[in-house]
């Protein structure tokens, strides 16, 4: 689903050029839930918009669904991300002045899909967060727990390959922490849809099948991670998966 | 994307900024108002001039006379035979050619005999230019009685038009004014008083007047004849201009006998032939085409159509500087839209990186900008219209002040303007939208999105 092949940045700042990611290798299956983990500083971020097409990479190739996003241009992205990545930010990122409901419907509206579908299927969808009842509202309406929701909602609705989840219950307590959690992964198990979830809390990461970890632009192995053969490579099991695989 | 997301966001955001909106709206309603009244006013004073050219010259007839077979520009016609001479008259029988032409509504001649000064049973005089008609046609060229009627059945009847019943006055009250004017003849209020009494009408209808005529030393005065109709007042006109157009219709029976009565020799001809002649033509687009027919007819005609053509070209040229006026303030309002909506691009930043991070390429984005520009265009474009609508009102308003009250002169919007000025605006809110568009589309998802 998504392969990261010897992946490297570097950033020039006048004539300092600073390595921020340093020969990233990662695969991960279809279907699959990791996180990327690391302090900040650590390139995580980096990583994340270099895998969503946000940034050229300065060497290495990513392959999503079979196509290596590396050598589009702006607009054949513009077209792949629209098909194939949803994105979940920490910060919602919902247009202020659209309803919820025109915000879920937006990726379909770069597809000129037709309003009736878009409507069906961001019904559907807020059903399935668990707010339905808030479709005609603006995002200022909603509480943060709630915009997440409709984030969510919003970054599954073209159906995409893969979803990057950037930091998404940073701006959250605990308990709202906990319930977007728990929606993400049973998303995940019901959609087969893949996540990839950037986060700096340890605690966050282990909810996922997979974790990677980043520190100063490398990747962190782990002697685990390797002995459970897992389909992302680099990275460590973790309870989620170790529950799974017992049960 | 579909055009209907497209209008709906863009609209959405035209809704939303009200400031850039108000602005941007403001500059275009200027730009177009100007252009819609620069319309206005050169077309409203187009149409002023040509009504009146139209009081005098009349565009819609052809005045055809005798083509006495001299070469363009020589007025000798010594030179030119007898039988070229006969070929060139004006014959019943032609005139009866032009009647059955195409686009032709009425054929009359219309031969002026001389200037005579007329005088009435009381001893007042007045001068007239005395024309000879067909009576029963007057009315087919626009002439329309103001009382009476008149036909060729009478052999006395004339008309008169309504400035040939001004100016009567006998001989001491003429006399006391010449010399009052002598004894003052820097004096303009002498002068005035004279062009006042000038215009002074006298009623004329059923009054008898004779002609008088000094040919070859000799007074001649000829038989009375009956005012058996006079023509109304010409409107849009001051009395003074109507009071300079002093005709006296007679029909071409009285024309002959007038002839006999005021000059010593008269040749009598045995075919009827006429010197001048009038068509009048059911359209003014149709007198070119009427007048290349009549000249088949070996006669030589005139129209008024090149001095209207000569007054096109000059409000033409008008039009053109004050429509140039109206761009040159569109482009002036241009620059507060571009400076207004580069200034949103960048307010709307974020928002830009977000549409580009789920999805929107470089051309919607740009089109998104671009109908909202157009929409601006358009909310400016109808202010404008509304704009001009007032001014135009204000303008009217204070003409009819100006003038106590009265005044056959008004500004008014012509439907083709609207269209122009709507088009204008709209044109203007794309072009200045160009560059915004341009610069919001290439806004860097990543850097917009990013947390400061």
């Amino acid at each position: 689903m998504l392969r990261v092949e010897g992946l490297s940045h570097a950033f020039k700042n006048g004539s300092e050029i600073t390595l921020v990611l340093q020969q990233i290798d990662i695969h991960v299956g279809k279907g699959e839930m990791i996180a990327l983990l690391g302090s900040s500083g650590s390139g995580k971020s980096t990583l994340l918009n270099l895998m969503a097409g946000l940034m050229k990479p300065t060497e290495g190739n990513i392959y999503i669904a079979g196509h290596n996003i590396v050598k589009m241009n702006e607009n054949k992205l513009a077209e792949f991300r629209r098909k194939h990545i949803g994105f979940i930010f920490q910060a919602y990122e919902l247009l202020p002045n659209l309803t919820v409901r025109e915000n879920i419907e937006m990726p379909l509206v770069f597809q000129s899909v037709r309003p009736s579908i878009r409507k069906q299927k961001s019904m559907q969808l807020l059903e399935q967060v668990g707010i339905p009842d808030k479709a005609e509202m603006f995002p200022s309406q909603l509480s943060g727990g709630q915009q997440q929701r409709v984030s969510i909602a919003r970054s599954l609705i073209t159906e995409p390959s893969v979803i990057f989840a950037d930091e998404p219950t940073g701006n959250l307590d605990t308990k709202t922490e906990e319930e977007i959690l728990a929606i993400l992964k049973r998303l995940n198990r019901t959609m087969n849809t893949t996540f990839i979830i950037v986060t700096h809390e340890r605690e966050i990461a282990e909810q996922t099948e997979q974790i990677i970890t980043l520190r100063d632009g490398r990747l962190e192995t782990s002697g685990d991670s390797t002995s459970n053969e897992p389909s992302s490579s680099a990275a460590t099991p973790t309870a989620m998966e170790t529950e799974e695989v017992q049960a | 994307m579909r055009i209907s997301d497209l209008t709906r966001l863009s609209w959405d955001q035209v809704r939303r900024r009200k400031v850039v909106t108000m602005l941007c709206a403001a500059g275009l309603s200027i730009g177009c108002a100007a252009i819609i009244l620069a319309m206005s006013i050169g077309e409203s004073t187009q149409k002023i001039v040509e009504s009146e050219l139209n009081s005098f010259l009349k565009m819609d007839e052809i005045t055809v006379m005798a083509d006495s077979g001299a070469l363009p520009g020589q007025g000798d016609t010594s030179d030119v035979s007898e039988e070229t001479r006969n070929r060139g008259l004006l014959t019943e029988q032609k005139l009866e050619i032009m009647r059955n032409l195409n686009h032709v509504q009425a054929v009359a001649p219309f031969q002026t005999l001389n200037y005579f000064e007329m005088v009435t049973a009381d001893g007042k005089r007045a001068y007239g230019e005395v024309i000879a008609t067909d009576l029963s046609r007057l009315e087919d060229f626009g002439e329309k009685f103001g009382q009476g009627h008149a036909d060729n059945t009478d052999p006395t009847a004339v008309v008169l038009s309504y400035g040939a019943t001004m100016g009567w006055m006998d001989d001491e009250t003429r006399n006391k004014l010449y010399q009052a004017m002598e004894r003052s003849s820097y004096d303009a209020s002498s002068q005035e008083q004279y062009r006042k009494i000038m215009a002074v009408p006298t009623p004329m209808y059923q009054a008898y007047i004779q002609f008088n005529n000094n040919d070859e030393g000799k007074q001649r005065i000829s038989s009375p004849l009956r005012v058996a109709a006079v023509l109304k007042k010409p409107k849009g006109r001051s009395d003074e201009s109507i009071a300079q157009d002093r005709k006296i219709y007679v029909s071409l029976e009285t024309a002959q006998q007038l002839r006999r009565e005021l000059y010593a020799n008269v040749t009598e001809s045995n075919t009827t032939t006429f010197n001048s002649v009038k068509v009048k033509v059911d359209d003014e687009l149709n007198v070119k085409q009427v007048e290349e027919q009549l000249k088949r007819l070996t006669v030589s005609t005139s129209s008024n159509l090149l001095q209207k053509e000569r007054l096109e070209e000059q409000f033409a040229v008008f039009k053109a500087i004050a429509i140039g006026a109206g761009v040159f303030i569109l482009i002036i309002a241009s620059i507060s839209i571009i400076v207004a909506m580069t200034m949103s691009t960048y307010q709307r930043r974020r928002q830009i990186g977000i549409m580009k991070v789920l999805g929107a390429n470089l051309s919607q984005i740009r089109n998104m900008f671009i109908i909202e520009a157009a929409l601006l265009g358009l909310l400016g474009g109808m202010l404008g219209i509304l704009f001009s609508y007032w001014i135009v009102w204000g303008i009217n308003a204070l003409i009819v002040s100006l003038n106590n009250g009265e005044s056959d002169i008004s500004i008014f919007i012509p439907y083709t303007a609207i269209p122009v000025g709507l088009g204008f605006a709209v044109m203007t809110g794309i072009i200045s939208g160009i560059y915004p568009a341009i610069s919001a589309s290439r806004t860097d998802a990543l850097t917009a999105i990013k947390r400061d």
